[in-house]
């Protein structure tokens, strides 16, 4: 009941756009929770004949293969919801713990960080993860492994600074001054303070994770058994002269249009959830 | 933080930059060649077609796939050329055979020069002939490089020569036209002719010279040379040039011709400025099997399944959107001037397939390959031929590579089963001896752990008969045994449109065997 009260009152503290977002987000989750369910038609294999503009049985249209676009896009929000997930959850957290340990504990600790963490930041990301994608294969969790890598440095960046401010309250100097450990004090009144921080950052390494996954499938270095959003347009834009042809308004244009969705999304609730990480912004 | 991102956005450009200066500094082999401009009282004419680095266009260092073959043609020419009819006499002006087939008197065009101004000669024919079974270039005939065949090359005088050859073949003068003559007062101090790179390796006989080639943008330069000894060139400049959508390029004029898909072509049927060509289907895929890695694929009935499980009329449809033709489980494709049509069709049925499946009493574990592709469309032809395989209970795993990465997998035998696509299907048939009868470890164009004794004696049997009708009547033979025997199958010959630009040149022509107009010179040349 209480945790009803909370979610209502989280719900209302938001803005249009904030609700909106969240609306498309379920919707999407619910999607790739229930593609089997929302599909009837198989996103592996061709169910068709090639190239059908949207209409029935396929309501996307169809690829080049024949194969239904709908339930493509379907099964792929799981790939791109995946690495969003995974990348987030990997880096950001990950990436947060670093940094409130680095700012906490300070000394040679947070130099040694530092350190790493600059070292991090001045590689570019994109050339890399090319580099590394062709190396080791394009398995997905191999795709989520290296995002995780190139990404984790900039949470944990900002999550240090909010550590050293927090440092200074005198009910944390007091735990410390009692003997709280470190483990302690992050468990108990770091993650609590920082979590909305913690929470938009992963937000924002999820989009900027989904679009990067996109990115290196459009190149032709994603998993080629993943289908994933970034694939399909791969497969479109590959396909010679598809300008000249009208196919691209369905092919091209669902798997467009739902990363699009996806990743406006989740800019727009990361935003707005700023107002939790700034107090002054709430109440 | 937004400092932050600046100076993270500054230092990412600024290395961008000093890079991209590092590599446009050194490693820029342009400018190679003379600067020898048309004159100046017309404008010379240029042509711009698709670009792609297919290497440094000298026999020894280009790529061996066709843009990169007739690149080394523009500049080195050969003892004979293609028109649409056959061979014609290029640097040898004429030749004689003697009665018992074995002994070829040329006789050499005179007054021909090297780009470089010395004269050609019987010489350098002879030279070249010995130097290319001392070094093996790119392209290659396997015959004129067999020690027994050319048994001897005798200089006559500056423009005669005779080569004796030790068994009458039918196919001589053909196999004169893989071999490039290259200049024996150059090449005679090369010990390592593929790197052999400078302006020098780059002296041939032919009709244009490469004044700029940039491999990182796979963009050529070809102009022409004034003093070239035949027929005027009609085309002052080639260039090729990077391009990205060769439709959307050709419609926007960066490049006059290309290929172009069929669903695109309305707009250029309309359009009275641009010309559409239909091409010859001699350029086909096929899928191969590594029966020495895969010895299940050593099963016939195997092979047999999988030709009767494939749809290739699908595949057709579906990948060349309609502009193929199925290939022949004979090999030879209809375009073929003696492709047998009465041979096993394996029309698609998935019955016949699980039924020569249950034969073989393979394991369904066993069942499991994996199979190398090149990129783009032929990753979809993988997956296609991965959906059609799966109905019978054939597993496969589909692995992509760039096509020079497979290409070179396919030459150290590194794969299970190959999707490859390449021209020269209506080359004469004694290709089909190359595929299917060596067993020497060259694995180019042939199957590593095949074995068929009488197809291999029929294959070396045709290559010495000196009458047509009964060399045609044991081709015809052979391809009714490989039809029954599988040991590759041809999926499609693509045909489709080539479309160019008339007002910007419309000399174009396809020679007898070949399915792309820009690879001849005639094309560029007033023949």
């Amino acid at each position: 009941m209480k945790s009803l009260k909370k979610l209502i009152f989280f719900w209302k503290a938001r803005s249009v756009s904030g609700k909106m977002a969240i609306i498309v987000l379920v919707l999407l989750i619910t999607t790739a929770i229930f593609a089997p369910v929302l599909t009837n038609l198989p996103h592996q294999r061709s169910s068709g004949p090639a190239l059908e503009p949207p209409g029935r049985p396929h309501i996307m249209g169809t690829d080049q293969l024949g194969i239904d676009i709908w339930s493509m896009i379907a099964y792929g929000a799981r790939v791109s919801l995946a690495v969003g997930l995974g990348t987030s959850l990997l880096a950001g957290f990950g990436g947060g713990m670093v940094g409130m340990l680095s700012g906490w504990k300070g000394g040679r600790t947070d130099k040694l960080i530092q350190r790493l963490i600059d070292i991090m930041l001045a590689l570019p990301e994109l050339p890399a993860m090319i580099v590394i994608a062709a190396f080791f294969g394009s398995s997905l969790s191999n795709i989520i492994i290296v995002l995780a890598l190139f990404s984790w440095s900039r949470p944990a960046r900002i999550l240090r600074s909010a550590t050293l401010s927090l440092k200074e309250q005198p009910y944390i100097k007091m735990a410390a001054h009692y003997g709280a450990g470190t483990g302690y004090i992050i468990r108990k009144h770091l993650i609590p303070e920082l979590f909305p921080l913690l929470i938009i950052n992963m937000i924002r390494l999820s989009s900027m994770a989904i679009v990067t996954e996109a990115s290196l499938a459009f190149i032709g270095l994603g998993d080629p058994a993943s289908r994933s959003w970034g694939l399909i347009i791969h497969h479109a834009v590959n396909f010679q002269g598809i300008f000249m042809t009208s196919f691209w308004k369905w092919w091209l244009l669902f798997p467009w249009l739902f990363l699009t969705l996806l990743v406006t999304s989740l800019a727009l609730l990361g935003r707005d959830l700023e107002s939790l990480a700034d107090p002054r912004m709430l109440r | 933080m937004r400092k932050f991102w600046a100076s993270k956005v500054m230092f990412f450009m600024v290395t961008t930059l000093v890079f991209a200066g590092l590599f446009s500094g050194c490693s820029n082999p342009a400018e190679m060649g003379g600067e020898q401009q048309q004159s100046a009282d017309s404008s010379p004419k240029v042509i711009r077609l698709e670009g792609g680095d297919y290497g440094l266009p000298q026999p020894y260092t280009t790529h061996s796939r066709g843009p990169g073959r007739y690149k080394v043609n523009l500049i080195f020419d050969k003892l004979v050329e293609k028109d649409e009819s056959g061979y014609i006499p290029w640097l040898a002006e004429s030749w004689e055979v003697s009665e018992d087939g074995k002994e070829y008197l040329f006789k050499l065009r005179e007054n021909i020069q090297w780009h470089d101004g010395e004269a050609f000669t019987a010489e350098d024919v002879a030279f070249t002939l010995e130097y290319v079974k001392k070094f093996m270039p790119v392209v290659s005939s396997a015959q004129l490089l067999d020690e027994s065949f050319v048994q001897e090359v005798e200089v006559k005088g500056e423009h005669d020569l005779i080569i004796r050859l030790g068994e009458p073949s039918p196919i001589f003068i053909e196999e004169l036209f893989s071999i490039s003559m290259i200049p024996k007062h150059i090449w005679q101090n090369v010990d390592e002719p593929e790197a052999f790179t400078g302006p020098e390796s780059l002296v041939g006989t032919g009709p244009y010279q490469l004044t700029h080639y940039e491999q990182e943008h796979g963009s050529y330069r070809f102009e022409a040379y004034e003093s070239f000894w035949g027929p005027d060139q009609k085309v002052d400049v080639i260039e090729f040039v990077p391009v990205s959508d060769p439709v959307l390029a050709l419609h926007n004029g960066d490049i006059h011709l290309s290929d172009i898909p069929i669903d695109s072509l309305d707009r250029f049927w309309e359009d009275e400025s641009y010309e559409v060509v239909e091409k010859p289907g001699v350029w086909g895929y096929r899928l191969r099997f590594n029966m020495e890695r895969k010895p299940e694929l050593q099963r016939r009935e195997l092979r047999q399944a999988m030709a009767y499980a494939i749809h290739r009329q699908d595949l057709v449809e579906r990948i060349a959107r309609g502009g193929g033709i199925p290939g022949s489980p004979g090999i030879l494709p209809p375009d073929h001037r003696w492709y047998n049509p009465d041979v096993n069709q394996y029309e698609y049925s998935t019955d016949e397939a699980m039924e020569l499946l249950a034969k073989t009493s393979l394991e369904s574990a066993s069942l499991s390959f994996e199979l190398l592709t090149g990129e783009d469309q032929e990753v979809r032809m993988g997956e296609l031929l991965r959906e059609q395989l799966a109905d019978v209970g054939i597993e496969i795993n589909l692995r992509s590579l760039d096509s020079q990465s497979r290409d070179q997998r396919i030459a150290d035998a590194q794969y299970e089963m190959v999707l490859v696509g390449h021209g020269g299907w209506a080359r004469d048939a004694d290709y089909l001896r190359a595929r299917f009868s060596s067993t020497d470890g060259d694995w180019v164009n042939s199957i590593p752990g095949y074995h068929h004794p009488q197809l291999k004696r029929m294959l070396e049997e045709q290559i010495t008969m000196v009458n047509e009708e009964e060399r045609k009547k044991t081709v015809m033979k052979i391809q009714e045994l490989l039809a029954e025997d599988v040991p590759e199958i041809p999926l499609f010959m693509r045909t489709g449109y080539t479309v160019y630009n008339k007002e910007a040149y419309s000399g174009w022509m396809h020679v007898f065997d070949h399915h792309n107009m820009t690879h001849n010179k005639l094309s560029y040349l007033d023949y």
